[in-house]
């Protein structure tokens, strides 16, 4: 069997299939040249275990390279590593055909199985530590939820070295070479792939590599795009430099970023922005910045909202609402851990001035913390209202260093 | 008035009987996450570290989902079944998502 390029090794192989046309995937994400639904098959002298199936629309493909090398009654195990439709849309009818076959899932995924499924099926839940045996092959499991779904888990073939790390270390790229020493160069799909899906669980991404570390991995098996088999370390060291790159002004100088980003026409949001800077500027420990959204672009937003521990977005309020390029900012926000930042919204307005609150509102769903109420301020700031400016972002900056907050309600 | 002090996000609110959790939340721009509000989904599930005799009961629903979770889950309460009963003391919570 070796020599067969479908062979991860003589008892492990590629039955994925391929998706050349697919150009955007999941709504967000862009796809040069297609990508893939990666499935492996793993046989041991006491059984097979399937690791995860393939999207709907590709499953005859499926079903015929895995009749290629197993029949139905071998199947013991069948391993969705999470449960999203890309790789459980064969599920029901592998489950259907495959007499023997027990399911594994994770904890997090047994409340989204039947959201998914609709039909009673019978699994097995696996957490770290937990092993499967097909005789002379053991899987061990490995718990990496958030990856990009709650339900994420990895696993890893312990005789024949492999990481199945579900999307962690996926590409989305089209190449029936399949491997990384064999395919085109993919790095930018590699890297793009991080920054869309796993940069928002970076944290959940140093856990898991602290997992991974115990283990000598010869080989990562992801789900999309390349295996990984010419130094697997090499991939794990990117995603361990991009996941604890952030903060770095922060790791550098021990000082936390409060973020003024504002939008203004007349320049009273503007003048109130200046203020709130010099505010948070005057605490102790905190270096402020403000940023014209209208210069801003996406990239530079993502960055910028990434190093900041406050965010303090201000808008004037145009025909009823904050203006674009402030929603935009914060739409940004799905590309990053948002818990524990701070947000705080301002803003002049003519007569309704509701922007501040939605934006104030938006932060909320958002999962920031905002202590501090929205401020706006009635066409052109007086001093004494330029003086509030000024309070508001100390206490934001204050907040941010720690000060508790105290208040009756 | 109850002081309810909110560890993760360093908030200290005093609340007067009837205060539900959510409205201390929301009043304060707590960071603390609510998902169903009803007691479904145990989003909201906090760990009441000081105070828990000055919360209304847990209530049967909350009691079969925190069982759900499994372990001892005695100092646990759904944040978004809370409220205040009592009218004099301190309570500190600490959320766990
Ligand atoms: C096209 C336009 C629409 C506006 N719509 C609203 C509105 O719906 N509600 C409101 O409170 N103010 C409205 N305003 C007034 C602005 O919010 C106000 O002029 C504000 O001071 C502008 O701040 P800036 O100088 O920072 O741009 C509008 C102004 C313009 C030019
Ligand atoms: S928000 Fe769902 S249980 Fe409280
Ligand atoms: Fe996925
Ligand atoms: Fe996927």
């Amino acid at each position: 069997m070796l020599g067969n390029r479908e062979s991860l090794s003589k008892n492990v192989h590629f039955i994925g299939v391929f998706d050349p046309k697919i150009r955007i995937f999941d709504i967000i994400m862009k796809t040069a040249n297609g990508s893939s639904y990666n499935s492996y098959l793993v046989r041991g002298s006491e059984g097979v275990a399937i690791m995860d199936t393939v999207k709907k629309e590709f499953s005859s493909d499926f079903f015929v390279r895995l009749e290629a090398l197993c029949k139905y009654e071998e199947i013991k195990y069948i391993v969705l590593h999470h449960l999203e439709p890309d790789h459980s849309g064969a599920l029901i009818e592998l489950m259907s055909k495959a007499p023997y076959a027990k399911l594994i899932i994770s904890g997090r995924a047994v409340m989204m199985l039947k959201g998914l499924v609709k039909t009673d099926i019978a699994f097995e839940v696996a957490s770290t530590g937990k092993t499967i045996s097909l005789g002379d092959k053991t899987i061990e499991f490995l718990s990496t939820p958030f990856l990009h779904w709650p339900d994420t888990m990895s696993s890893y073939l312990h005789e024949e070295k492999i990481l199945f790390s579900g999307d962690v270390f996926g590409s989305h790229y089209y190449d029936e070479r399949l491997y990384d020493d064999e395919v085109g160069d993919f790095s930018y799909a590699f890297k793009y792939y991080y920054d869309h899906i796993m940069r928002p669980f970076k944290h959940y991404v140093l856990e898991a590599l602290k997992l991974y570390a115990k283990f000598e991995i010869n080989t990562i098996a992801p789900l999309h795009g390349p295996i990984l088999r010419s130094n697997p370390q090499f991939y794990i060291d990117k995603y361990a430099k991009w996941s604890s790159e952030a903060k770095f002004r922060k790791h550098q100088f021990g000082k936390k970023m409060v973020s003024v980003f504002y939008m203004s026409s007349y320049d009273n949001t503007q003048k109130m922005a200046q203020k709130v800077m010099q505010g948070a500027d005057k605490v102790e420990g905190v270096v402020a910045s403000m940023y014209d959204l209208a210069s801003l672009d996406e990239q530079n937003m993502i960055d910028l909202l990434e190093e900041s521990d406050a965010i303090i977005v201000g808008s004037p309020t145009i025909n009823g609402d904050a203006v674009k390029p402030a929603w935009d900012l914060l739409s940004c926000m799905a590309y990053l851990e948002s818990s524990g930042k701070i947000g705080a919204a301002f803003g002049s307005y003519g007569w309704t001035g509701e922007a501040p609150e939605m934006l104030h509102d938006r932060m909320r769903w958002l999962k920031f913390r905002l202590p501090v109420k929205p401020l706006k301020i009635k066409l052109i700031p007086t001093e004494d209202e330029l003086m509030d400016c000024v309070a508001f972002g100390q206490e934001v900056a204050e907040i941010t260093m720690g000060k508790m907050v105290e208040m009756e309600i | 008035m109850v002081s309810v002090f909110l560890k993760n996000d360093n908030i200290k609110v005093k609340a007067g009987v009837g205060k539900t959790m959510r409205q201390i939340a929301t009043a304060s721009g707590a960071s603390m996450e609510f998902g169903c509000r009803v007691g479904d989904c145990a989003t909201c599930i906090a760990k009441i570290e000081f105070g828990m005799q000055l919360l209304n009961q847990k209530t049967e629903k909350e009691i079969k989902v925190l069982k759900m979770l499994g372990g001892d889950v005695s100092g646990l309460r759904l944040m978004c079944q809370s409220h205040i009963r009592c009218e004099e003391g301190e309570i500190v919570v600490s959320y766990i998502f």
